[in-house]
């Protein structure tokens, strides 16, 4: 509807609030769009806008020692056109053999792309105040990270990634048609930030120097440790005997070691690729810009964490347990 | 009383102290073969092999002066009640913990004379790690285990059979590095894997990491923050050179080795076995964090990442010669190198 009445300009611009005030001079035209805006939000022909933009997340401190309370900047893909950022980008979601399409408003000062790792090969440029248009078909039900794979990494560092979750068709609680059967699903989008040699520098104009990246932050769904093991949607939680699902997107530049505690997990998937028998672990290397799909049955009551075996990846800036963590809570 | 604190220099330091732990060899063996008699460890470190139904362990200093020069301290696992007292028997990586499948670990840590962190992060743990035990014996402060000392009571089913370890859950990221770790082993007779076959050697290889940074910084230190590891041990020893090794393993020739494989270092890892001609020999993993694969694998090259473990077999010529099984350590942005990150080791047969 919104779409039909603002198409008299190009579409790249309807998404604007700008050219959109522009075009809506007279009163009734603007009459007609605010209506038109308000009873349908994103009414684009696509399944999904996003939008870039700027924002922050809040690192929360340690509740042991009062340590590690920060603000950080990101950029990322939100939802809202005119949004603030957070980590991670907008949740896509697509059925195995079809397919989503969406529009990428770049309302960012410099340009971006947006990528779907092994689903798209678009790499274009989107220009300040530029939109542009994808078609994602999904044959393969799965976990892809979506990115700006622009800039050597900065712009993804910056926090331009997100997870496009493909599952079966109808509604089936199976992590692929005829594939294994769980009770629940979880997401866990996991990464990485240098905050001063990376994420302030790029943010404040400067020119990073990707020879060097020591990333001294680490998040979970966008959360630091302590946030995330206190998050229903992260955590694993439920009665004994239920499996979960759990599909993992590293969307950092370090390679993570996540370990569970209470059992040994079964891994079904890497980087989409399915294993022909699935394996037993208790620790799974999530390679940088790869996902994975495990399922952890809860085998036996108890709290139990998840976390990365890796020195400083379980620390945020030095503060313990406030790196890549989750909780595993079984009744 | 002042804890001593003593440094291994020598392998001979090492022997003599093994003679005196030797007095009780109902819990204590050297490189134990599984059914074909020992195997000879030698040239680098011996460490404990400890009967994990009934043992006790103490946390004690150690200080070690590395290939180049500099001295670091590390905080290891002792086998006995009191903080090894200066004595012999503390080694790093610590002991070796065995339990047989059906048996009952009784596992006590006796918190005497440990040196510790100032509170919050004050106090150690044992977390049998990838054994999968109750929380109330899982060793993790956060969930409600004790720091003061405690026994750990579990037993483990025939799935686990293969390589595991055990490591301090307090404040992990000091204290995993500090040292508070070592091997533990779930046993079915000289079986590789639940259901898999029997090896005549066992060769068990702890791989670890060292940023010295780390054994002096404490609490919430942005030291923590990056991690930059400058030694490179296998079984806590340094082998910069086939000439070198960091520990020399000696079998017969046309037996089976099985080599543990327990990855407690902070960076990524790969593991290969080179013959005396340079070129990589095949081996096939049967485990991986304990638990068999369906089907084990025959490869040239196995990656290790932090926390996992494998057990992998190879079957020796029927001629003498060495094999040279050595592990890559690569930073975890981009798999690079780092110099003087591989260790290597040495089979004789
Ligand atoms: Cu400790
Ligand atoms: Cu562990």
């Amino acid at each position: 509807m919104w779409y039909g009445v603002c198409s008299l300009g190009e579409v790249g611009s309807c998404g604007s609030w700008i050219p959109y005030k522009k075009f809506c001079r007279s009163f009734l035209k603007l009459l007609v769009c605010v209506l038109a805006f308000i009873t349908s939000p994103i009414s684009w022909a696509a399944d999904y806008n996003l939008f870039i933009e700027t924002g922050t997340v809040n690192v929360s401190a340690s509740p042991e020692t009062g340590n590690g309370a920060i603000t950080i900047p990101v950029w990322s893909y939100t939802d809202v056109n005119g949004g603030t950022a957070t980590l991670p980008g907008t949740l896509l979601e697509s059925v195995e053999g079809g397919s989503i399409t969406v529009s990428v408003r770049n309302n960012h000062n410099r340009s971006h792309n947006f990528v779907v790792q092994g689903l798209t090969s678009d790499t274009t440029a989107i220009q300040p105040g530029q939109t542009r248009n994808y078609t994602i078909n999904t044959p393969t039900a799965g976990v892809y990270l979506y990115s700006d794979t622009l800039n050597s990494n900065v712009n993804r560092a910056l926090g331009l990634f997100g997870a496009l979750v493909v599952r079966p068709s109808g509604g089936v609680k199976r992590a692929w048609t005829g594939g294994p059967s769980f009770n629940q699903e979880r997401l866990w989008v996991i990464n990485d930030l240098d905050k001063p040699r990376w994420t302030d520098v790029a943010n404040s104009g400067g020119t990073v120097n990707t020879s060097v990246y020591k990333p001294n932050y680490f998040f979970m769904n966008g959360m630091n440790g302590f946030q995330a093991m206190g998050d229903a949607a992260t955590n694993l939680e439920g009665s004994v005997g239920e499996t979960f699902l759990v599909r993992i997107v590293n969307a950092g530049q370090f390679d993570q070691s996540l370990h569970f505690h209470g059992n040994h997990f079964l891994t079904i998937s890497r980087n989409n690729t399915r294993l022909t028998t699935f394996e037993w672990q208790d620790t799974i290397n999530v390679k940088a810009g790869t996902t994975a799909m495990v399922l952890y049955t809860l085998e036996q009551p108890g709290h139990y964490p998840m976390h990365v075996h890796t020195a400083q990846l379980e620390t945020g800036n030095g503060v313990y347990l406030n790196g890549t963590a989750a909780m595993i809570i079984a009744h | 009383m002042k804890l001593n604190q003593y440094s291994i220099r020598s392998c001979a330091t090492i022997l003599v102290a093994l003679a005196a732990l030797s007095a009780n060899p109902m819990t204590m063996a050297m490189h134990r073969g599984g059914g074909g008699g020992g195997g000879g460890g030698g040239g680098g470190t011996t460490i404990p092999v400890l009967n994990a139904t009934n043992v006790s362990l103490s946390v004690s200093s150690l200080t070690r002066t590395m290939s180049d020069g500099q001295n670091v301290n590390f905080w290891v696992f002792c086998q006995g009640g009191m903080g090894g007292m200066g004595g012999g028997g503390c080694t790093l990586p610590s002991p070796v913990l065995e339990l047989g499948v059906g048996q009952t670990a009784n596992v006590s840590l006796n918190m005497m004379m440990a040196p510790q962190e100032p509170s919050p992060y004050n106090g150690h743990t044992i977390h049998p790690h990838g054994l999968d035990v109750p929380t109330s014996e899982d060793g993790v402060p956060e969930t409600g285990a004790s720091v003061n000392g405690d026994t750990y009571t579990f037993s483990v089913d025939s799935r686990y059979v293969g390589s595991h370890a055990y490591h301090c859950h307090v404040h992990t990221v000091k204290h995993l590095e500090m040292g508070m770790y070592g091997a533990f082993i779930v046993k079915d007779g000289n079986r590789i894997s639940s259901g898999g076959p029997t090896y005549d050697y066992e060769w068990n290889m702890v791989l670890s990491t060292v940023d010295p940074a780390y054994h002096t910084a404490t609490g919430d230190s942005t030291v923590f923050a990056d991690y930059n590891p400058r030694y490179y041990l296998v079984n806590g020893q340094e082998g910069l050179s086939t000439g070198a090794p960091a520990e020399t393993f000696t079998a017969a020739t046309g037996k089976k080795v099985a080599i543990r494989l327990i990855g407690m270092q902070s960076v990524n890892s790969t593991f290969r076995i080179r013959n005396a001609s340079g070129s990589y020999q095949s081996f096939t993993i049967y485990n991986k964090d304990g638990f068999a694969l369906s089907s084990p694998q025959t490869v040239t090259s196995a990656d290790v990442s932090p926390g996992q473990t494998m057990d992998v077999m190879v079957t020796l010529p029927s001629s003498s010669s060495s094999w040279y099984p050595q592990v890559t350590y690569k930073n975890l942005r981009n798999g690079g190198s780092y110099s003087n990150g591989t260790v290597y080791t040495r089979l004789n047969f």
